[in-house]
C-alpha cells in the first residue's frame, strides 16, 4: 500500500530542510561528493567514475559575508550565495566541484572557486557557446578529457559500461521527474508546485539510485484524484535560471495561484532532455548537454531569417510548456546580473504575448529581504490575469 | 548643441605623447568612413567585437568591421550615452547588464524605429550593419547575446556567432595536452567565418592577401610590445591614461599599414623622450600599475588626477592584448588560418607556464607580479565597472592571492626586543567603483577622495622604504 502523501510530502519537506543530510552520512562512510551548480555538468561522467554528483543549492535567508571578501558583487546573487555556504564550510562533505562554461559568472570566478575552496578535485567542463558539427566534436574531446580528470582523480576506469548504466539511471530519473511533473496537469494539481520543487532538489542531492526510488514513493502516493488542497486560482510556469528560492514559489501559492510548471535549469529544462542510449556513450552525453539543453547560454543560428521563427525556435518549449500545463500566464524570473536571461528578456515577453500569454516579469536579488517587493507585483499580476 | 549640452561638454584629457592626441582625429575618421561606406554601398560593414582575431580575414575580404563596444565608449565619453541606456531599458533589458550592449541597443532600435540617425548622434552615429559577428569566447556574455537582442529590431541583419573558447588555467594539468583539440576547433570556426563572409560579400577569399595580412598583424603585435616595454623607463614618458587612446590602433585597426605606421611613429617619439628624460609627469613619485577592469570612459581625466600628485602609469593590464609572438612556445603554421589559431591559444595561455612555476600563483596573478618587477610598481590601481563581469569578476581574488604568495616592499618596524627589523609587506592596492559608459554609477568628489588617500599610503611607504635602505 503506497505511503499516504502527507506522510511521503513531509519526509520530502524534512530532507530539503536538512539539505546534504543524507550525501553527509554517505560521505561520512568514505563516499565522495562532486559538487556542481549548473545543468551544463555531465552527472553520468561523475556517477561512473564512483563519485556522487550533488547540487549546490544557495540560500536566501543567509547574507552573504565571506563570499563577498573574495567575490564581487557583480556575480549573479544565486551563485554568489553558493559559494558563500561553500566558503562557510556548509558543504564540507564535498570532495570537489565542477563547473562549467555557462554564464561569466560561473567562468570569470572558476579561480576563486578553485584556490578558494581548495578541495581535492576540482574541474572546469568547456561547453561549446555554439552548435553544429564541429562544436559537437569539439565537446566530445571535451567531455573525454573531464572522463580522464575524473579517472585520474578516483583511480576508477570510466568504461563505455559503466557510461552507459549512468546513462540510463539518470534517464530513468528523468523520466520519473517528467511523471510528477505530469502530475500538476490535473485541476487543482495533485502535487503543489511547493512540493515538487522540493522533491526535485531532495532528488538532486541523492546518489541517483536513491533519488529513483524517492520519485517512485512520490509518484505512488500522489497519483490519482485530487489530492492536494491547491485553490482553483489562476495556473503559472515559471520561466528563467535555476530557481530553488523555496519564498518565490511559496508566495505565488499564498497569493492563491498554483505553479503547474516551469522551464528552469534545475526544473524542466534539466529533466526533461534524454540521453540517447543507443549512440556511443560520450557522442551521446556531448548530444544532449550541447543540443537538448535549452539554454540561453547557447547561441543557435537563425536559420529562418525572421525575428518571429527565431523565437520560435528559441522559446517554443515555454509555449508548449504552457500549454501541456494549461498555464493562464507565464512569470519570467530573472537574477539581477543575469547577462543570459537578461539579454532575453524582451525577446521572451514579445514571444509569449504574441501567443496571448500574459507575462510578468521579476529581477530578482535572490535576497528574502525582496520578497515584499514582489509580493506586490505578483498580486497585481494574479489580479490581472485571474 | 544646446548651452546645456556645452555645458556639461568634458574637458579634453591631457596627454603625455602626440601619438595619442592623435587617437580622436583617428576615430572620428574611422566613423566616418563607416558612415560613406554606407551610404556609397562601397564595402559590406559588420557589427563585430575587438579580440577576436579575425580581422585579417574581414580585411582580406574588404569587409569594413563597425567595433561596436567602441562607439558605445565614445557615447560614454561624451557624456552622451544616457539617452541610449534609458531606451534600452524602455525596451525591458535591465540597467545591470553590460552598459556598452545596452546603449548599443538603445541607438540601434532608436535608429531603426526612425529611419535614420537619432538626433544629434555622437559623430553622426553608428551605421546599419549588413551582417554581426559576435564571440562569446568563453569571456563574455554579452558579446554572445547582444547581435542576439538586435536582431529583434533589425532581422534581416545575419549573425555569424565564432566560438573561441581556449583552456582554463589549472595547476594540476598541462593546458598544452588539450591544445591540439582545441586548434582544431578554432580553425573550423574561423573557416565556417570565411565562409560566410564569402557568402555575404560575393567575393571569394584570397589566402595570398590573408596570409600577408597576419604577416603584418604578427609585425604588429611584437612592435606594440617592444614599445610599450619602453615604458620600463624611469620617469615612464607615457601613462595608461594615454595606453587608452593608443588601444584604438591595437585593436581596431590590426591587419591595416596603419597600425604598424602608428607604433612605429610611437615607438620614435617614446624613445625620444627618453633620450631627453621626459616622463608622464614631471616629478615621478609613484609608479602605478593599472591592475585591471575597462576604464570609466566619462572619467579618463582622473588619470590627470592622478599625475598632479605625482603618480605614473607605466602599465596596464587592460588593452595590452598582445603577447610577443617570439615568446610563444606555439608550432608554426604556413596556412594563415591555422597560424590565427595558434595565436590565439598562444596568447591566451601566454602566462601559463610561468604561474605553475611560482606555488600558490595564477596566470592573471603571475603577469602581475611580472609587471611590479620589470615596471618597478609601487602600488595597484583596479576598476570594478558594476555592469560588467567579463573584466571585472575576480579582481579582488587576484589581490587577495597577490598579497597571499608576493610582498615586496620591505617596511622598519620596531621587533619584540626593541630593535629595528625589516618587514615585506603587500604592495598597496585601490579599486575604484563605477561603470565603463554608466554616469550615474560615478562620482568624482568620491573617486579623487579614494586616491588622495591612496597617494597619502604610498608616500608614507616611500618615507618607510627610504628609512629602510
Amino acid at each position: 500500500m503506497p505511503e499516504p502523501q502527507s506522510d511521503v510530502v513531509s519526509r520530502v519537506d524534512a530532507m530539503y530542510q536538512d539539505y546534504a543530510g543524507r550525501a553527509k552520512e554517505l560521505a561520512g562512510q568514505g563516499a565522495r561528493f562532486i559538487g556542481y551548480v549548473c545543468s551544463f555538468v555531465p552527472l553520468e561522467m561523475i556517477a561512473a567514475s564512483g563519485c556522487f554528483p550533488f547540487r549546490i543549492r544557495g540560500d536566501v535567508h543567509e547574507p552573504i559575508t565571506k563570499g563577498d571578501t573574495l567575490l564581487e558583487t557583480i556575480v549573479c546573487p544565486f551563485y554568489r550565495s553558493c559559494f558563500d555556504l561553500m566558503l562557510k564550510g556548509k558543504y564540507d562533505f564535498a570532495s570537489g566541484v565542477v563547473i562549467p562554461h555557462a554564464c561569466d559568472s560561473m567562468v570569470r570566478s572558476y579561480d576563486v572557486w578553485n584556490y578558494a575552496l581548495n578541495l581535492p578535485y576540482t574541474h572546469f567542463v568547456n561547453v561549446p557557446s555554439v552548435c553544429g558539427d564541429s562544436a559537437l566534436r569539439f565537446f566530445e574531446a571535451e567531455l573525454i578529457s573531464f572522463k580522464q580528470s575524473l579517472e585520474k582523480y578516483t583511480g576508477v576506469s570510466i568504461t563505455d559500461e559503466k557510461l552507459a548504466h549512468s546513462i540510463r539511471a539518470y534517464n530513468l530519473n528523468r523520466k520519473k521527474a517528467r511523471d510528477i511533473y505530469a502530475l500538476r496537469k490535473t485541476h487543482p494539481p495533485a502535487i503543489l508546485g511547493s512540493d515538487l520543487v522540493k522533491v526535485l532538489s531532495v532528488g538532486a542531492s541523492l546518489p541517483v539510485e536513491e533519488s529513483n526510488e524517492l520519485f517512485d514513493q512520490v509518484l505512488q502516493a500522489c497519483s490519482g484524484a485530487n489530492k492536494t488542497d491547491a485553490q482553483s486560482g489562476p495556473r503559472i510556469l515559471i520561466d528563467g535560471p535555476c530557481l530553488d528560492n523555496m519564498d518565490l514559489i511559496k508566495l505565488i501559492e499564498d497569493c492563491g495561484a498554483q505553479v503547474v510548471g516551469d522551464t528552469t535549469c534545475n526544473g524542466a529544462r534539466d529533466h526533461f532532455p534524454l540521453t540517447d542510449e543507443i549512440r556511443p556513450p560520450v557522442q551521446a552525453l556531448a548530444d544532449r548537454y550541447l543540443n537538448k539543453l535549452n539554454c540561453p547560454k547557447t547561441y543557435r543560428d537563425n536559420q529562418a531569417g525572421t525575428f518571429e521563427k527565431d523565437a520560435d525556435n528559441r522559446f517554443g518549449d515555454i509555449e508548449s510548456y504552457a500549454k501541456d500545463y494549461s498555464a493562464d500566464g507565464v512569470i519570467l524570473y530573472v537574477y539581477k546580473y543575469c547577462d543570459p536571461f537578461g539579454f532575453e528578456v524582451p525577446a521572451r515577453k514579445t514571444y509569449l504575448e504574441s501567443k496571448n500569454i500574459p507575462v510578468l516579469y521579476l529581477e530578482d536579488l535572490y535576497s528574502s529581504g525582496a520578497t515584499g517587493q514582489l509580493k506586490t507585483r505578483i498580486q497585481a499580476f494574479l489580479e490581472m490575469i485571474g | 548643441m544646446s548651452d546645456e549640452q556645452k555645458a556639461n561638454k568634458p574637458k579634453k584629457r591631457m596627454t603625455a605623447t602626440k601619438a595619442a592626441a592623435s587617437i580622436g582625429p583617428m576615430v572620428k575618421e574611422f566613423i566616418a568612413g563607416t558612415l560613406k561606406a554606407r551610404e556609397e554601398r562601397s564595402h559590406k560593414l559588420a557589427y563585430t567585437f575587438i579580440v577576436c582575431h579575425h580581422e585579417e580575414i574581414l580585411r582580406a575580404l574588404d569587409v569594413l568591421p563597425i567595433w561596436t563596444e567602441n562607439f558605445a565608449g565614445i557615447c560614454g565619453a561624451k557624456r552622451d550615452a544616457e539617452r541610449f541606456l534609458q531606451r534600452a531599458e524602455s525596451l525591458g533589458f535591465s540597467r545591470s547588464l553590460c552598459t556598452y550592449a545596452l546603449c548599443g541597443l538603445g541607438f540601434d532600435q532608436w535608429r531603426e524605429e526612425l529611419g535614420e540617425m537619432p538626433p544629434e548622434a555622437p559623430w553622426g552615429g553608428q551605421a546599419r550593419p549588413d551582417m554581426m559577428i559576435s564571440s562569446g569566447q568563453i569571456l563574455c556574455d554579452p558579446r554572445a547575446k547582444w547581435y542576439q537582442a538586435a536582431q529583434q529590431y533589425m532581422p534581416d541583419v545575419p549573425i555569424y556567432n565564432i566560438d573561441l573558447p581556449h583552456p582554463l588555467y589549472d595547476p594540476k594539468n598541462d593546458h598544452k595536452e588539450q591544445w591540439a583539440y582545441y586548434h582544431k576547433y578554432i580553425v573550423e570556426q574561423l573557416r565556417g567565418l570565411v565562409s560566410f563572409l564569402e557568402e555575404q560579400t560575393g567575393k571569394k577569399m584570397d589566402y595570398d592577401r590573408l596570409s600577408e595580412l597576419v604577416e603584418l598583424t604578427e609585425k604588429t603585435w611584437n612592435l606594440i610590445h617592444e614599445t610599450y616595454e619602453l615604458r620600463k623607463a624611469v620617469p615612464t614618458p607615457m601613462g595608461t591614461g594615454d595606453a587608452m587612446n593608443t588601444m584604438v590602433p591595437m585593436c581596431f585597426n590590426m591587419g591595416t599599414q596603419v597600425a604598424y605606421d602608428f607604433f612605429v611613429n610611437l615607438k620614435k617619439e617614446l624613445e625620444e623622450k627618453i633620450q631627453k628624460g621626459e616622463g608622464e609627469v614631471a616629478e615621478e613619485k609613484y609608479r602605478l600599475m593599472w591592475g585591471g577592469g575597462l576604464p570609466a570612459w566619462f572619467a579618463l581625466k582622473d588619470f590627470n588626477y592622478f599625475n598632479s600628485k605625482g603618480a605614473s602609469f607605466p602599465v596596464e593590464t587592460t588593452y595590452r592584448m598582445v603577447a610577443p609572438l617570439y615568446e610563444m612556445d606555439i608550432p608554426d603554421a604556413k596556412d594563415p588560418i591555422e597560424r590565427i589559431a595558434w595565436r590565439w591559444l598562444g596568447y591566451w595561455n601566454f602566462w601559463f607556464d610561468r604561474a605553475r612555476k611560482r606555488p600558490g600563483s595564477h596566470p592573471d596573478v603571475e603577469r602581475l607580479i611580472n609587471h611590479i618587477e620589470n615596471y618597478k610598481i609601487d602600488g595597484i590601481v583596479m576598476h570594478e565597472a558594476f555592469s560588467c563581469r567579463t573584466w571585472h569578476v575576480g579582481l579582488i581574488w587576484q589581490l587577495n592571492q597577490l598579497a597571499k604568495i608576493y610582498k615586496p616592499i620591505p617596511v622598519l618596524s620596531l621587533g619584540q626586543n626593541g630593535k629595528q627589523q625589516t618587514k615585506h609587506c603587500e604592495l598597496p592596492s585601490l579599486i575604484l567603483e563605477s561603470d565603463i559608459i554608466d554616469i550615474t554609477s560615478y562620482s568624482e568628489a568620491d573617486t579623487r577622495n579614494k586616491i588622495d588617500a591612496f597617494i597619502e599610503t604610498l608616500e608614507s611607504l616611500r618615507q618607510n622604504r627610504a628609512d629602510s635602505k
